[in-house]
């Protein structure tokens, strides 16, 4: 499962104005990073699953929030060994391993990670990314140009994928065998498909600039768009909630 | 109407001319069918009607390509897209977008079509390519066939007089590659839009193609009606380029003077050809 494509539905979150949905999650991640409490680090993590579970992507929240936890616990290594204050934790043979404000700093990195990144991830969940752009364009005023490199680049992730797969595809059928346990090896037959993927790649790529070039990409402004992206009371609602959340981290959680 | 004369392009670092001494005219509402090896040219040929080809990419160009007068080197291309609409080889690098919709919208609000007419037409593609119940999907899990549609589609919002399309059937079971040729065949008869189109089934080319032009090293090496072919056979033999067996029969019944009438393109006239010897 790719796990930043789009889920279609009908929840309230994903009705708002893509550009609201993207405040939001900035938002959400400023009160992940203003709050300063472990448990409430956690009751945050815990709201967004419950928050993600009202757009019927629950599941896609406790997977991201697992693979977020991997690049949590390496922010928590680091951080348990630098940070040096409070009383010494572990001590091996006369030498301080860790600190119990090592150990406290550390969990409070990682789950802030996790708690200020998991928004934004399933942001991506609820929005088109079609959507995501011109909403910016039109409303914001972001140059279309800009706009367009992003979501072009998400949309290429599944293509290079696929172009990867014939790639190693046509390497099989030469009798290279992928399949091997040793990282190492596999490092070793895959790097060298790196130069054909980048030459098939920016080939596309060409081609996707040329197609759309072709269409009059570059006469396009910000009132080109045909869909209008109206901001509502919803969207009045979500920021006022958002921003009540923030004040509330701020007073308790800090 | 499409006049090209003494068209001859070498890639930027080619090592030798791509296109080479080029002339062709072709005519309001054609339906042109290009054929030809890999390398033949048949891409640069479609890249140099759209106007791609010198502004795009860059290379040595000669001669002249106008269409209904308008040099396609000096105007700049990405007007020309209105005239002439182009379809890519490479089917999913040339979408823009992840949803149907936004894929035919992308040209009509670049060009600023206004509001009312853009919905009119997003409606009419849709209804014209038979693809209405595909409107909110998301392009990445269409069908080759169904993404080919899109493709024309999106081009064809834009109301071009020409429409090129290289190899759209290229990955496409025979089916589907049969819907897209009546497709185009509907498009050309009743909006009298002039369809050039690059194929390698040289089946489906005989069958529903006005012209046929088949390409060698840059250079045209047969020009004529599919019915023409029967007296150039030996020319698409050296090509390597197989002639469909039942005109390559109705040839050699026709020059054995077994039978007197036409040659045959497709299995039933050659049905009727046989059930008429055989009376
Ligand atoms: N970007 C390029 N730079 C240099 N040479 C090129 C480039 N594109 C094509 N060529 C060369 O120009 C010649 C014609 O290529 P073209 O792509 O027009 O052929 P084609 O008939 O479309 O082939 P295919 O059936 O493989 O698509 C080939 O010899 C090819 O190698
Ligand atoms: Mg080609």
């Amino acid at each position: 499962m790719n796990l930043l494509n789009y889920v279609p539905g009908d929840s309230f979150l994903h009705k708002l104005n893509p550009v609201t949905k993207l405040l939001a999650a900035f938002l959400y991640g400023i009160a992940a990073i203003i709050c300063g409490n472990v448990f409430a680090e956690v009751g945050l993590i815990i709201l967004m699953i419950l928050i993600s579970a009202t757009c019927g992507i629950a599941k896609r929240a406790i997977l991201l929030t697992r693979n977020l936890f991997f690049l949590g616990l390496i922010m928590f290594v680091i951080q348990l060994f630098f940070v040096r204050d409070g009383e010494p934790l572990a001590v091996i043979g006369g030498f301080v391993l860790f600190t119990t404000g090592g150990l406290k700093s550390a969990l409070l990195l990682s789950l802030r990670v996790i708690a200020a990144m998991l928004p934004l991830m399933l942001l991506f969940a609820i929005t088109q990314m079609n959507d995501l752009c011109n909403a910016l364009v039109k409303r914001l005023h972001l140059p279309y140009r800009y706009a367009f490199i992003v979501t072009t680049a998400f949309r290429f992730v599944p293509i290079f994928a696929t172009e990867f797969h014939d790639i190693q595809d046509a390497q099989k059928a030469r009798g290279v065998d992928f399949d091997t346990k040793n990282i190492f090896r596999k490092i070793g037959l895959v790097a060298p498909l790196c130069v054909p993927l980048l030459v098939s790649s920016l080939k596309k790529v060409d081609v996707s600039a040329m197609s759309a070039e072709m269409r009059g990409f570059e006469l396009r402004g910000y009132k080109s768009g045909y869909k209008e992206y109206p901001f509502g009371v919803r969207d009045l609602v979500t920021v006022a909630v958002l921003v009540a959340l923030i004040a509330i981290t701020a007073l308790w959680g800090a | 109407m499409i006049s090209v004369k003494n068209l001859g392009f070498v890639y930027q670092g080619g090592k030798s001319a791509a296109l080479d001494g080029i002339n062709i005219e072709i005519a309001d509402g054609d339906f042109v069918g290009i054929t030809g090896t890999s390398g033949a040219g048949k891409t640069t040929f479609t890249f140099a009607l759209s106007g791609i080809i010198p502004q795009k990419i860059k290379g040595d160009f000669y001669g002249a390509v106008t269409v209904d007068g308008v040099d396609t080197a000096v105007h700049p291309a990405e007007e020309f897209a209105r005239k002439v609409g182009q379809v890519f080889q490479d089917i999913d690098s040339q979408m823009v977008a992840s949803v149907v919709e936004d894929e035919i919208l992308f040209g009509l609000e670049n060009f600023g079509v206004p509001y009312e007419e853009i919905a009119k037409r997003v409606d009419r593609v849709l209804k014209d390519l038979g693809i209405e119940d595909l409107r909110d999907r998301e392009i990445e899990g269409l069908s080759g066939g169904q993404k080919q549609k899109v493709a024309i589609a999106s081009i064809l919002a834009l109301e071009p007089e020409v429409i090129v399309l290289d190899e759209p059937t290229g990955e496409l079971d025979p089916e589907s590659s049969r819907e897209i040729f009546k497709i185009l065949t509907d498009l050309n008869r009743e909006k009298g839009i002039t369809v050039i189109i690059v194929e390698q089934k040289i089946m489906l080319l005989c069958e529903y193609v006005k012209h046929m032009m088949v390409l060698d090293k840059g250079k045209i090496a047969f020009y004529g009606t599919p019915g023409d072919m029967a007296s150039s056979i030996d020319t698409f033999k050296d090509l390597g380029i197989n002639v469909p067996r039942v005109t390559e029969l109705s040839a050699s019944l026709i020059s054995e003077k077994i039978y007197d009438g036409e040659v045959t393109l497709t299995v039933d006239e050659a049905e009727k050809m046989v059930r008429r010897i055989l009376k």
